[in-house]
């Protein structure tokens, strides 16, 4: 139930592709020309995690969003009960090679992760931050104009489905 | 394949072993090596100058050695003219002090001298004081020292003038894939801390080196336009100190000055040509503080005026004035840097 929000609703089918191919397929980059897609291919970052590596924590302050290169990560949430004190971890999807997450990082200013992402198994993820969008929005003003619009087209839709859910969810309370 | 939290923890620890050492071994070698620490020094300066103008031509669909190139042969080419342009009469001008300079250090102690006398009449029964005796033969070993180790201060320049477009250049060409290759080292637990770090430094850096050279050149040009027109001389050497010393916060623009008020009132000119002398200057920092400093400086730099003034003291006992100028860029990286990491430490694992 709690996982539409991580799910990749752009996931590609091609799961054996290099750095520019990778890029290319992902919505952000997909309007981008060659020389705009060797920029962005210049400025973000590859990185090797290891099985059970954390990517980043529920709480921590976002820099940046991450898509999957190879390998598969673990979303989750942990929730604290007060009276108890006891930690409840609730697994929210596992994304694999294509997938992407942690977008809305690049648009907060120090918004906190509302999730937990860690490696499942080898892992490499192409890292794509603020600073590199500040970047290529400096450098190449187009190609950042063409990156911000695609993001505001997948926060929009994650926000239409988010609200969506929530009015499914208050229809079967009413129900019930 | 599974790997413990333990191997994960080992490998981030060798990781960021290799990262700092790597880190320290670089800024050893810079600090080490003669002439190479100034050289990059300047080279930034250089880089940040220029990287606006750079990623201006980039972004007009120049490559980047191209876009590099082009801003980097018209500063250098600018340079060279104005030091063609300039160069004979500033040589006299040199020739000139350096015949001179007895003749001020005789004024300024004569000078000090009077201010004693008058000083005394107050507290001498207090505290005496000889400050003619004290001061005067400091300020000839200094004098002569200065003349006799012109030529290696030349020596050094020349090599400093070589070295400087050379690492800025590829500063400004590869930089960005040495910092990129140098963070790829950095364990991914750090990785995103240390790469918003490096933007803020480099934002900050940027901003506020291309601030101070403006006040510089404004102040500079001012004052050497004002000089030339009252005639007064070593407008040039005068006009080109007041420039570096405004970079030092609050003392410079004082310090920029003592050298026209020591020669004006060394060589007896009227009373009119020093309040003149000190109208041009005035006028300088007022439009230093109209202009330059709401509309740019502050909004880069905000540091309370007793840091700013702890830290240029700091910098003048460990650098002299090198370290003055220098020491509010570096407090500045060190505030920003320690701040970031207390953030990551503190709210990055609640």
């Amino acid at each position: 139930m709690v996982n539409f929000i991580w799910e990749n609703i752009f996931r590609s089918t091609d799961k054996t592709q290099g750095l520019r191919q990778r890029l290319r397929d992902n919505i952000l980059f997909q309007d981008l020309s060659s020389t705009e897609l060797r920029l962005v291919e210049n400025i973000v970052n590859v990185r090797h995690y290891r099985p059970g590596e954390h990517i980043f924590r529920q709480g921590e302050v976002g820099v940046g969003m991450y898509i999957i290169m190879s390998g598969v990560v673990n979303i989750y949430v942990e929730e604290m009960q007060a009276e108890t004190a006891a930690t409840y971890v609730t697994h929210v999807t596992q994304l694999k090679s294509a997938d992407f997450f942690g977008e809305l990082a690049l648009v907060e200013h120090e918004g906190r992760r509302s999730a937990s992402a860690t490696a499942h198994e080898e892992t490499v993820l192409i890292g794509f931050y603020k600073p590199d969008l500040i970047e290529i929005i400096g450098r190449n003003p187009s190609a950042g104009v063409k990156i911000l619009l695609r993001l505001g087209e997948v926060l929009g839709t994650r926000l239409r489905q988010t609200t969506a859910r929530i009015t499914e969810l208050k229809k079967d309370g009413r129900g019930n | 394949m599974s790997f413990s939290q333990k191997a994960i923890e080992r490998e981030r620890k060798l990781k960021l072993f290799f990262f700092l050492g790597a880190l320290v071994l670089l800024i050893l070698a810079i600090a080490m090596i003669k002439n190479v620490f100034i050289s990059c020094l300047m080279a930034f300066v250089v880089y940040f100058l220029l990287a606006p103008a750079v990623d201006f031509l980039e972004r007009k669909g120049f490559s980047r050695t191209w876009a590099t190139a082009f801003p980097f042969l018209f500063l250098f080419g600018s340079l060279a003219l104005l030091i063609q342009a300039f160069s004979p009469a500033l040589l006299a001008q040199i020739s000139s002090l350096k015949s001179d300079f007895p003749k001020y250090i005789d004024a300024s102690t004569q000078f000090l001298a009077n201010l004693e006398n008058q000083a005394n009449l107050i507290i001498s029964k207090v505290y005496p004081m000889d400050i003619r005796a004290n001061l005067q033969p400091q300020i000839l070993v200094l004098a002569q020292d200065f003349f006799k180790n012109l030529p290696d201060y030349l020596g050094q320049s020349i090599t400093i003038f070589f070295l400087t477009p050379f690492l800025a250049y590829f500063m400004l060409q590869d930089g960005r894939d040495f910092v990129r290759k140098i963070l790829a080292l950095v364990p991914n637990h750090f990785f995103e801390l240390a790469l918003n770090l490096n933007h803020q430094i480099g934002e900050q850096m940027g901003g506020f080196i291309r601030a101070r050279i403006l006040e510089g050149a404004l102040v500079g040009s001012v004052i050497g336009i004002g000089l030339m027109v009252l005639g007064f001389p070593y407008a040039i050497i005068l006009a080109v100190f007041a420039g570096i010393m405004n970079m030092i916060p609050y003392l410079g623009p004082f310090i920029g000055a003592v050298p026209a008020l020591v020669i004006c009132l060394t060589n007896i000119h009227p009373n009119s040509t020093l309040l003149w002398l000190i109208f041009i200057y005035a006028l300088a920092q007022v439009l230093d503080i109209l202009l330059i400093i709401p509309l740019v400086v502050a909004r880069i730099i905000d540091l309370h005026p007793v840091t700013v003034v702890l830290a240029v003291i700091v910098g003048s006992q460990a650098g002299g004035v090198l370290g003055m100028i220098i020491s509010i860029p570096l407090f500045s990286v060190l505030k920003v840097s320690v701040s970031a990491i207390y953030k990551h430490l503190t709210d990055f694992r609640s």
